[in-house]
């Protein structure tokens, strides 16, 4: 049997309401009397459950609505309707409670005080949330280790770097060892390293604690490392939710073989076999989309391919039988490829077909 | 999906000594956090001198050409008011309102949000802080040196002095509980610039600080025993002066601490009502 879901959303929405301000003079004096009102709909009926220990990478384009979904979650922002129960607890409604139970980072901007060392700022939290002297030594140990935070402790966090600080921050907001760790945009502005650093710890911290991880982010980097689970909103609408794996399945259109030529002297033998590449294509649909062969350098070429219409061995026999080939590689699309075209809507997931995965998604992912 | 099957990871409540320990560590940051703008104080001392120097000249002025008293102040008595005041002023002063205004336009308000903490108390607690920085570095320094220049009469009796004390606390968290309302009201009005200016002039005026309320109109002392700006410095200085009799005082005292009280309660009601619409900026 399933372990019940630590955090449940259903049907949640947030509206923002905003007036059109008018512009000149007599706009502003227009103002006073008379206002049109807009809605944002930033949210808008939004269902998920997440089960314990899971790392669900939440991502979107700008304005998606993934931060207000994230301020609700923390019990920062009230829903306009729609209703959320995170491990127990409705967030807005039962605010001081649960934020001891929850972990906050947001990449944006920091908790910590601005103007003190940062170990004040720890020795605070300590008291905040009521941490043991123990516990509190032994965790700034490991966050220590992995995080190296020593040299960092006696500065003032207005002084540290965008890296350190957010380094300091995730400390910060595991200082009392959470269950659930919420994250908005947790590596903006980070450099390869850091974003390591940072991914490493949130894999051993979910190993260790078994602590349940929501991030927003707008590098799919993280969530390739990180999450086995993603849901992908626009518009306040969620579009996907489900493994990374079957996103890829669902959404994948074309593979790329790359193959290096053995010498110089292949150069006739692959324009042959280029323009035999149409009759490669199954009947006569010749499009670039279906077959598409590059040159990305004097002895590599790669060829992109529709894979359902044509089988990757069928091709690789072609080349060989064609060229001779020194190395060969055989790639997916870049997952980059898959959410650009579900964010520009040309992947756009029917209703029906959302509901679908997120039925499979509720009896088949493991919790 | 259902309430009853959810298994809450549990958070125990805290201790009431728990909860003192945290607003301690927070009147420590608050302390600490001063540290960074030492030289402000420096030349805070001296803004304070210019202060009470003007008024002491206006007074001066405007005794110049009574005979004994005027609305029961003798000259020395007046002249000691203003001092005392503005040394007192220096203690009970803090900014939780601009603090939060800013905080609200920065959207930094959302991380007051997620710590399990009385944010209403969390303001007070670090202007506490800094009252007690501020009373060390800048009303101690100002006493002195006032007292060195003008001639400062010492408070009417030992128990009025310490009756003095207890309502000078009382002035920092009237001031204290009033900035937090105000400061509240920039979350759903966001810009609050012009309420903060208006509650300046009201609290400089009403106070008693600048001119004591028995020169203000019968009608207007009436109006004004009713709200509770007069607490903020008229009534420690009468006590101080010993204008009243230990009854009067305590009784004055009783209704300064009701105040206190009443406006903490708004504030946490205010905040609560407030937040309910709360719209976070950024991010
Ligand atoms: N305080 C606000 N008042 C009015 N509208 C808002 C407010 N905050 C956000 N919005 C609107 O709500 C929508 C969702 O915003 P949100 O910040 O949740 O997006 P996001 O997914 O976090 O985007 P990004 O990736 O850029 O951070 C946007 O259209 C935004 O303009
Ligand atoms: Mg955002």
């Amino acid at each position: 049997m399933p372990d019940t879901p630590l955090i449940s959303v259903s049907a949640l929405s947030k509206h923002y309401r905003g007036f059109k301000r008018r512009e000149g003079i007599l706009g502003g004096i227009a103002n006073l009397f008379h206002r049109e009102y807009h809605t944002v709909k930033a949210v808008e009926n939004v269902n998920f459950e997440i089960g314990r220990g899971e790392m669900v990478g939440y991502i979107g384009p700008n304005g998606a609505g993934k931060s207000t979904t994230i301020k609700m979650l923390t019990g920062i922002l009230v829903p306009t309707s729609g209703e959320i129960l995170s491990n127990g607890f409705v967030p807005w409604r039962q605010r001081a409670a649960y934020v001891k139970t929850i972990g906050v980072v947001f990449g944006q901007r920091t908790q910590l005080w601005w103007d003190i060392a940062t170990i004040e700022s720890f020795r605070l939290l300590r008291r905040i949330y009521d941490v043991s002297q123990r516990d509190f030594d032994e965790r700034m140990e490991l966050f220590n280790q992995v995080l190296g935070l020593t040299e960092l402790l006696p500065v003032p966090v207005r002084k540290l770097s965008l890296g350190q600080r957010m380094r300091c921050d995730l400390a910060a907001a595991l200082l009392h060892n959470p269950p659930i760790l919420f994250l908005d945009e947790p590596t903006i502005g980070l450099d390869v390293v850091a974003k390591d650093h940072i991914r490493q710890f949130l894999r051993a911290i979910n190993q260790r604690y078994k602590t349940t991880v929501l991030l927003t982010t707008h590098d799919l980097d993280d969530i390739e490392e990180l999450c086995r689970r993603i849901m992908i909103i626009d518009r306040g609408i969620v579009l996907y939710d489900g493994p990374l794996a079957r996103l890829k399945e669902q959404f994948l259109r074309t593979k790329q073989i790359k193959f290096i030529l053995r010498d110089g002297d292949q150069s006739a033998r692959l324009a042959a076999f280029e323009r035999n590449l149409p009759s490669l294509a199954p009947n006569g649909d010749s499009g670039a989309a279906t077959l598409h062969l590059e040159r990305l350098d004097e002895m590599t070429c790669r060829l992109r391919f529709d894979r359902a219409r044509v089988s990757s061995s069928d091709l690789i026999r072609q080349i060989l039988a064609a060229v001779e080939v020194r190395d060969f590689v055989i790639e997916d699309e870049p997952i980059e490829e898959i959410i650009k075209r579900i964010y520009s809507g040309e992947a756009a997931m029917t209703p029906s077909l959302v509901s679908e995965v997120l039925e499979t998604e509720r009896s088949s992912a493991p919790r | 999906m259902s309430a009853t099957r959810t298994l809450p990871i549990p958070a125990h409540k805290p201790s009431l000594l728990t909860s003192l320990k945290i607003y301690r560590e927070f009147i420590r940051i608050g302390f600490v956090n001063i540290l960074a703008f030492r030289l402000r104080y420096y030349t805070g001392i001296i803004t304070y001198l210019i202060n009470v120097t003007v008024y002491y000249f206006i007074w001066r002025a405007v005794f110049a050409n009574a005979t004994g008293s005027i609305a029961g102040f003798s000259l020395p008595q007046i002249l000691t008011y203003v001092s005392v005041g503005w040394i007192l002023r220096s203690f009970y002063w803090n900014t939780i309102d601009q603090e939060m205004a800013y905080e609200v336009i920065d959207g930094k308000i959302a991380m007051d949000f997620i710590k399990p903490v009385s944010v209403q108390w969390m303001w007070l607690a670090r202007a506490m802080g800094e009252s007690a920085f501020r009373l060390i570095l800048l009303t101690a320094p100002t006493a002195i040196v006032v007292a060195l220049l003008f001639p400062v009469l010492p408070p009417a009796s030992k128990l009025n002095f310490a009756l003095f004390l207890v309502a000078a606390v009382g002035s920092f968290f009237i001031m204290g509980a009033l900035n937090f309302i105000i400061g509240t009201c920039a979350i759903p009005l966001t810009s609050i610039l012009a309420l903060i200016r208006a509650k300046f002039w009201l609290i400089e005026l009403l106070s008693g600080l600048l001119i004591p309320l028995n020169f203000f109109p019968r009608s207007l002392q009436i109006v004004s025993s009713l709200l509770p700006f007069e607490h903020i410095a008229y009534t420690p200085l009468q006590i101080y002066l010993g204008r009243l009799s230990t009854t009067e005082s305590l009784k004055l005292l009783g209704l300064e601490y009701f105040w206190v009280v009443a406006l903490i309660l708004l504030g946490h009601l205010w905040w609560i009502r407030a937040t309910r619409k709360i719209t976070i900026h950024g991010g």
